[in-house]
């Protein structure tokens, strides 16, 4: 028993894949998951507007609010529209009978955590607020789960499964076949991820489909908006696991790596903790994850009838991440298979 | 007569590791070049850079007279040692795949494999799934074929039919460049190359190479011994 352990042991000390696995990346992940799992929401981000903004945005407990902008000039539509484009969860219009306060439902922690510190607050003159949730007025939660589980999926279809078949391919000895067939290497990629594109948009109209049959969520905005922001989102989690597959010798270690880009971006990307309340040192990672804007994209047009031109920035940046993803992909993938699929 | 694929003086290194050492080797239309040698002795490495797989370090590779680009690769069939075949696909599903790639798509399943035609060829035994290889990479009639040890794991009745179709091929007309390690096998080729070390050891006719004892293993191993390389896999 002893020479078997011994010799575990070696084999172990030689693997550092295993190691890293098994050593570095759970304290990593602690680190990172615990600065990032917070379910008391800070820094919600506030707009007051109309004539007592100023003073309306002073009443405000940090470190629960952080108004980033006060416009005494604003109109409550106006208002409406920060929160629809996300700059904003909470905004305060002044300028009425009663200070009117609109929340983002569809961040729900950050409403309830605005609620519960409102709450305690003895507004001047006895004069509380009108509270209006706005997008998903009874903080329903599968409303906001469904748009950004839709995305979640995307990502496993997109990147465990292309990785697995890319790496099924090679471990094969067929993409070395493929190599000395007349295909332009452009033919092999495009015909490798051009189905499981197609599996994955499929599925995302099932689920979408599901998740307003079965649990009522709203599609309130434009399906082209969506398609687009679908589209580029499809082509990062495609890239992904193609990347995945040029630095992965067998299925073992693309599913392994494929776990390690899906585990951030379930706990990272404020698909249940809002990015605004993580840590600054962690909250840098939300912003170089794919799901961090399809997000965006999905409940802004699902929940909010977002439109394009509020959400111009998520889908620029999944446009850049497509290009630097895909792009890296391709090249590491030309290289391969220039090769003859030996990586 | 001009030779389908040649190497003149080719040399491959990977890092300090020259594996290909000033090579040369031509394969004309209607012959079997028989490739000998033991394992590290620079076979794969060679019939890699005769495909265009690898790019050799020093000397000229020339595939129908040209560079070794997608044109040629149009002329050229090839099966690896691992056949090359999705296992979780049909006989004919890979018949097809194939001859589309090839631009012959319609061509109809021949009928020496047409028996396993709806059987997933991970299915099959490896005589079966070697000679399917074999018909697949004909399906665009090669004028080049290549085949790495094309019967490796073969009962001798299926080897003996694969080498009937090897022949067939090169009397049609196609140049056949063949790696074995089976001595028997390499009798069968009209022309022999010796590999030991990443050099060419010895090429001639089995005959020539045997020499007088006639007996073609025994001189491969003094071959191979006398250039300084232990002849595995012989």
């Amino acid at each position: 028993m002893w020479a078997m352990i011994a010799k575990e042991f070696r084999e172990l000390r030689r693997d550092r894949r295993t190691v890293a696995m098994m050593i570095v990346l759970p304290v990593l992940l602690l680190v990172v998951f615990g600065y990032a799992a917070n379910f008391k929401v800070s820094d919600i981000p506030v707009v007051a507007t109309g004539p007592q903004a100023g003073q309306a945005a002073s009443l405000l407990p940090a470190p629960t609010f952080k108004v980033t902008e006060i416009d005494p000039h604003a109109s409550e539509a106006q208002a409406e529209t920060r929160l629809r484009n996300g700059t904003a969860t909470i905004a305060i219009v002044t300028g009425g009978a009663r200070p009117l306060l609109l929340m983002d439902g569809t961040e729900l922690f950050s409403v309830q955590s605005a609620q519960g510190a409102l709450s305690r607050l003895s507004p001047p003159g006895g004069m509380s607020p009108r509270v209006k949730i706005l997008y998903n007025p009874h903080l329903t939660t599968s409303w906001v789960m469904v748009p950004g589980i839709a995305g979640l999926i995307l990502v496993f279809i997109g990147t465990l499964i292309t990785s697995l078949g890319v790496v099924r391919e090679r471990q094969s000895g067929t993409l070395e076949q493929l190599a000395v067939m007349p295909f332009r290497a452009w033919d092999v990629i495009a015909g490798k991820i051009a189905p499981y594109l197609l599996l994955a948009a499929v599925d995302l109209a099932f689920i979408i489909a599901v998740g307003m049959g079965l649990f009522h969520v709203p599609f309130t905005g434009n399906v082209g908006v969506f398609v687009l922001g679908a589209a580029l989102f499809l082509l990062v989690t495609t890239g992904m696991g193609v990347l995945i597959s040029t630095v992965s010798q067998s299925q073992g270690q693309a599913i392994q790596l494929a776990f390690m880009t899906l585990l951030p971006q379930v706990l990272l990307s404020g698909l249940i903790f809002p990015v605004s309340a993580m840590a600054a040192g962690v909250r840098w990672i939300s912003y170089i994850l794919p799901l961090t804007y399809f997000i965006q994209i999905s409940r802004g047009v699902m929940l909010k009838n977002a439109p394009l031109s509020s959400l111009w920035p998520p889908i620029g940046l999944l446009a850049v991440l497509a290009v630097v993803v895909l792009g890296l992909a391709i090249v590491r993938f030309r290289r391969d298979l220039a090769a003859g699929g030996g990586s | 007569m001009t030779a389908l694929a040649e190497a003149r003086g080719v040399t491959r290194r990977f890092g300090s590791f020259t594996a290909v050492s000033g090579v040369d080797l031509a394969v004309s239309p209607g012959e079997v070049v028989g490739l000998l040698g033991g394992n590290g002795a620079g076979k794969t490495t060679l019939i890699r850079m005769l495909l265009g797989l690898l790019r050799p370090s020093d000397g000229d590779i020339r595939l129908f007279g040209g560079p070794p680009g997608r044109a040629a690769r149009k002329r050229v069939g090839y099966v690896p040692q691992s056949l090359g075949l999705y296992e979780g696909l049909t006989v004919a599903e890979n018949w097809s795949f194939t001859t589309a790639a090839f631009g012959r798509a319609g061509v109809p399943v021949p009928d020496r494999i047409a028996p396993w035609a709806r059987d997933l060829v991970g299915g099959l035994p490896l005589g079966a799934q070697r000679q399917v290889a074999f018909a697949v990479v004909l399906s665009h009639q090669p004028e080049l074929l290549v085949l790495d040890e094309p019967t490796s794991g073969t009962g001798p009745l299926a080897s003996a039919r694969l080498w009937e179709d090897i022949r067939a091929a090169a009397d049609g007309g196609a140049g056949i460049l063949v790696t074995t390690h089976n001595m028997e096998e390499a009798r069968q080729c009209d022309r022999l190359v010796v590999m030991a070390g990443g050099r060419v050891a010895a090429s001639g006719t089995a005959e020539a190479i045997a020499g007088p004892a006639a007996d073609l293993e025994e001189a491969f191993v003094e071959i191979v011994t006398r250039s300084g390389s232990r002849p595995a896999g012989a």
